[in-house]
């Protein structure tokens, strides 16, 4: 039963990587959008708001990610609703995602000072130009380290979807190691692909950190 | 426990709860099965030789073609999804897949939240060895050597049908007894017949099959309650039993005929 590994192999490896790219992009925008509101939602003036997304980012942050794909796949399906593998593994990763990337950008926005705020009010800016052209820009540029660091994580935590039948890259690697008992081999390959998604990330990272830096210096 | 099985042995527990209580009630499997024209069959894909993924990237082994067998006998298509050790039970359970042939051994344990059909596949544990070397049955192994992996099923085995004069050598893991056995330091070896199909790949033709120490079962599991696709899963197995299809089953994968043990009734 043992096989060979050859570059049949490797393709799949690579192939499955696409499952990794496409969960972490639908886990960052939907994370992005997701958490922006909630970030807002969280600073902004209103008890009610800042209440319910308190309840919102303890739930999803004090489970584990492993527990809200499972939920969110036979558990709905238990209740009568027959979701795709796909849809559930959008919700779980947009809502982990979000309440992560919320509370990161509620630090980020509550370091601008208060004083910016305050002035722009005293001008007579309403809520939106307010945080469009004041507050958002300033936090922008010390969100991006701990934003990316988190993305960057989470593009490795989408192996966990395997739960649900995704065969991304880690579950092809073990499906791989079965057959050609090539351990070493075969995860040395896994992690040096994911080497090489995440660290463009970096490098995007870093770049847009000192544009940034210079758009906001005087 | 890593926390990874941790959490998946939680969800499992979960769903087998929330799976129970929730589809006692349910309607006829085996009728929605039949109005869909598929039937989709979960089974392993990292179990080889009973569940794998071939060349072509696709489902494939023992347990593959079992599924297809019984597609083709109840004259519907089949769907093959891949699922693993811990998220098997909770795919058949909340309906995602309608049958398990996903190696799932017969337990009582398991019986408890799956209802599983005649065994359709054994693992067999049994004494190998060394083609000159004459023994047939527990008794014989008097005087002789033979290699085992420590507090494995078939170190309890050996230990417990062994006559005192025996020795037996204990090492750490199937792999490295087997090793003893090829390099010619133990002339036997106590393992299951799909660590020795590994020794046939490895040294073809100076080996053979001494005597059976134990088999586990595997079963065909479907939702508790769904007595009538059981009963037709039943005839299905009972079918391929008897016609021979299921023995050349065991051949291609194992190497080896149909287990006595899947004969009895």
């Amino acid at each position: 039963m043992i096989r060979q590994f050859g570059w049949n192999e490797f393709e799949l490896l690579v192939f499955a990587a696409r499952w990794t790219i496409i969960l972490a992009i639908i886990a960052f925008v939907g994370g992005g959008i997701g958490g922006l509101i909630v970030a807002l939602l969280r600073t902004s003036d209103s008890r009610v708001a800042r209440i319910a997304t308190i309840v919102f980012i303890r739930v999803f942050q004090g489970t584990p990610l492993l527990m809200q794909l499972f939920l969110a796949y036979f558990g709905m399906t238990i209740f009568g609703f027959n979701v795709n593998p796909l849809i559930a593994a959008m919700i779980a990763l947009t809502a982990h995602a979000s309440a992560y990337l919320a509370e990161i950008w509620r630090g980020c926005i509550e370091a601008v000072p208060r004083g910016q705020t305050e002035a722009a009010t005293a001008l007579g800016l309403h809520y939106f130009a307010r945080m469009r052209y004041i507050v958002l820009p300033q936090a922008a540029r010390i969100a991006v380290p701990p934003t990316v660091g988190f993305l960057v994580q989470l593009l490795k935590e989408t192996s966990l979807t395997s739960i649900i039948g995704f065969v991304e890259l880690t579950r092809q690697g073990q499906i791989i190691t079965s057959v050609t008992f090539r351990p070493f081999l075969v995860f040395g390959i896994v992690a040096a692909i994911y080497f090489v998604m995440c660290w463009p990330l970096s490098l995007v990272a870093h770049r847009m950190e000192r544009g940034l830096a210079r758009a906001t210096s005087r | 426990m890593n926390p990874f099985k941790k959490a998946a042995a939680i969800l499992l527990a979960f769903g087998v709860i929330v799976g129970v209580g929730t589809t006692t009630a349910n309607a006829d499997v085996l009728q929605d099965i039949q109005s869909r024209g598929t039937l989709k069959v979960g089974m392993l894909v990292d179990f080889p030789p009973y569940g794998l993924m071939n060349e072509q990237n696709q489902p494939d082994g023992y347990d593959a073609d079992v599924a297809k067998l019984l597609a083709k006998d109840m004259g519907i298509k089949l769907q093959l999804v891949p699922v693993t050790g811990p998220n098997r039970i909770p795919y058949l359970l909340s309906g995602q897949v309608d049958v398990l042939v996903a190696s799932l051994g017969i337990t009582p344990e398991r019986a408890k939240s799956v209802e599983f059909s005649e065994p359709y596949a054994a693992i067999t544990i049994a004494v190998y060895g060394n083609d000159n070397v004459n023994v047939a049955k527990p008794e014989d192994l008097a005087g002789k050597t033979i290699a085992v992996a420590r507090a494995s099923t078939q170190d309890t085995a050996v230990t417990k049908v062994a006559p005192p004069s025996a020795t037996i050598r204990r090492f750490d893991s199937d792999a490295a007894a087997l090793q003893a056995l090829i390099s010619g330091q133990v002339p036997l070896i106590g393992c299951s017949n799909v660590c020795y199909l590994t020794i046939q790949k490895l040294a073809a033709g100076k080996y053979n099959k001494k005597f059976e120490l134990s088999s586990q079962v595997q079963g065909i599991a479907v939702k508790p309650g769904e007595q009538k696709l059981l009963a037709r899963i039943n005839q299905f197995i009972d079918k391929v039993k008897a016609n021979g299809e299921l023995d050349k089953i065991n051949q291609k994968w194992l190497n080896e005929p149909m287990p006595a043990i899947l004969k009895k009734k």
